[in-house]
């Protein structure tokens, strides 16, 4: 096994390259990879497809950058089942790239999609489900209705997703790339597997020992893993379960320096917002800095209260 | 019991939706207020409940409130049963939910429901006159489980004969076993819930039909704010007014910050 830790950097300019299609972990706003998006952001990138279940800040950062600095974030495309806020709100970045007919975008479903990373997980092209078997979503994507070979009865397939390269944040991550999930599995360990490249940020590095102690829980296996990096608060304003809850005012701050530019605003908010919180600053630690000690430590409380454990 | 004088729209769909779910049935909740009515349930006549949430959370107690995400810490500590995206609908896709509750933001007569954009379609998919967030696990849930129970705001522009996009399907065109026909399981849409009334769907034409009406709704105004014609079951009778406590319970203890149940202006 290869120690695989390196800078966040270093990671997004080796395995981020213009026009891949980007597989982003998590689950709306729980365990999202908020601190690299912020380094790609810091970086540019170019012609980029998206693929997702449920998102929601990751999606909204990168798509935000796009509206705010044309010149150096683009996305192509984006394959989704959901991009929204649920309590916080719709995903403005969304409506706003959509209704313009900025971007392309394949709808999916929660499962679709889900299976879709599976399918490539497991290295296999296809995968049958029974999510798209009406409605419009086998109309609007690449799914297509065959009669089971064996029960003759009509069954969808859908083409795996094998991404470029995965974003995932997890809880606990030792040097070679072996991930600990806690809470929802999401869908991390598909994409890991199944994408070329995967960068793992993580909220504790520890020891292999320590982390191999129980290997069951062994949820991302270092083969899948390309990069490792330690990025306490990795996934904020978002939620990551065990270290802290979300923290709602930031994510409607943000999402209301989009919401003028959806009836034909100015950009400025926007604007300023990239400037300061990811232009104006050197690394993800600066942003987080940015953030009271009250607060960030409130946050945690919420945390430790659902799942209350001894020290 | 008191009746509450002051309950809105949505605190009346809360406490709707809470009375159809059924204790100890499993019941697979989207986000939203299918959450806050669960969680009502919960919290009254149905402790036994056993929610699913599609991030992979299968049974939690609920003793930390109300999630504020299908993903949210709080459904997973205590439960029975956890995965993540793939293990909660294999479970069921593989037929192990009674229920799925869900929410859309346009509904026809068959209970099929839209919630990926308003616009033409499909000329107008990729440019869309308004984009909504997606399926998200709606049509999966609405193919798979063996019941829906559908939220949707009562509005005759979003009551339509014909969807902008159809996301979860439900009776498809109403004809006999046309889910069977397109390979889903399940028997479809069991009960929609609006800000007007409570509906089933007509056994042999399957289409959606009054069944109780909200204090202050008639028949005659339910159909005015309609977009197609209604079937009226035979014994109509008015949904009781929410009561004092189960308003309390939403606002004091559901959802005190108002996550989802929006607060009324004052």
């Amino acid at each position: 096994m290869k120690d695989k830790r390196m800078t966040l950097k270093e990671a997004v300019s080796r395995f981020v390259k213009p026009g891949d299609n980007v597989g982003i972990g998590g689950f709306v706003n729980i365990r999202q990879p908020i601190a690299i998006c912020h380094e790609m952001i810091r970086q540019g990138f170019k012609d980029l497809t998206l693929s997702f279940q449920s998102a929601g800040m990751a999606p909204e950062l990168l798509a935000g950058a796009m509206m705010a600095r044309p010149d150096h974030c683009s996305i192509k495309r984006i394959e989704l089942a959901y991009w929204g806020h649920e309590a916080f709100g719709l995903a403005q970045a969304w409506r706003y790239l959509a209704e313009r007919g900025m971007i392309e975008f394949e709808d999916w479903s929660n499962y679709n999609m889900s299976a879709r990373f599976k399918a490539g997980a497991m290295g296999l092209p296809f995968i049958p489900t029974r999510g798209p078997l009406a409605g419009d979503i086998k109309n609007t994507s690449r799914t297509k209705i065959v009669d089971c070979p064996f029960t003759n009865r009509p069954i969808a397939l859908l083409p795996a997703s094998n991404p470029n390269v995965a974003l995932i944040h997890v809880q606990a991550a030792d040097m070679y790339g072996n991930c600990i999930i806690r809470g929802t599995d999401a869908t991390c360990a598909e994409i890991s597997m199944a994408a070329a490249h995967t960068i793992v940020t993580c909220e504790q590095l520890v020891s292999h020992e320590l982390l191999v102690s129980n290997p069951k829980d062994i949820m991302i296996p270092f083969p899948a893993v390309d990069a490792v990096i330690h990025v306490p608060f990795g996934a904020y304003p978002g939620a990551c379960r065990r270290h802290y809850y979300f923290n709602g005012d930031a994510i409607r701050e943000y999402l209301g320096c989009i919401a003028p530019m959806v009836k034909g605003g100015s950009a400025d908010g926007l604007k300023a917002w990239f400037d300061e919180n990811i232009f104006g600053v050197e690394t993800f630690e600066d942003y987080i800095e940015k953030f009271s000690t009250k607060k960030l430590i409130a946050d945690q409380l919420a945390e430790a209260y659902h799942c209350e454990r001894l020290a | 019991m008191t009746v509450s004088t002051d309950y809105t729209a949505q605190e009346i769909i809360v406490v709707a939706g809470a009375k159809i779910l059924e204790d100890n049935k499993i019941v697979f909740v989207g986000t939203g207020l299918p959450m806050v009515a669960s969680l009502l349930a919960v919290l009254t006549h149905a402790p036994g409940l056993i929610p699913v949430f599609e991030a992979g959370a299968v049974g939690p107690p609920l003793k930390h409130g109300l999630p504020i995400s299908v993903g949210d810490s709080k459904t997973f500590t205590g439960a029975s049963y956890v995965k993540g995206l793939n293990g909660a609908f294999e479970l069921t896709q593989r037929g192990f939910a009674d229920f799925g509750f869900i929410g859309g933001a346009e509904v026809d007569m068959y209970g099929n429901l839209n919630s990926t954009m308003m616009g033409d379609f499909p000329a107008g998919y990729g440019k869309p006159k308004v984009r909504l967030p997606g399926s998200g696990g709606a049509s999966d849930m609405a193919a798979s489980c063996e019941r829906t129970i559908l939220i949707v705001p009562h509005d005759k522009k979003k009551f339509n004969q014909k969807l902008s996009y159809v996301t979860s399907p439900g009776h498809l065109d109403g004809s006999p076993g046309a889910r069977q026909k397109a390979g889903m399981q399940g028997k479809g849409p069991y009960r929609l819930i609006t800000t007007r009334g409570i509906f089933d769907f007509e056994e042999k034409s399957k289409r959606m039909r009054i069944l109780h009406t909200f204090p202050g709704e008639t028949v005659e105004s339910i159909q005015e704010n309609t977009g197609f014609e209604l079937l009226v079951a035979p014994d109509v009778t008015q949904f009781a007014a929410p009561t004092v406590e189960e308003v309390r319970l939403i606002r004091e203890v559901v959802d005190p910050n108002g996550a989802f149940v929006k607060r009324a202006a004052k």
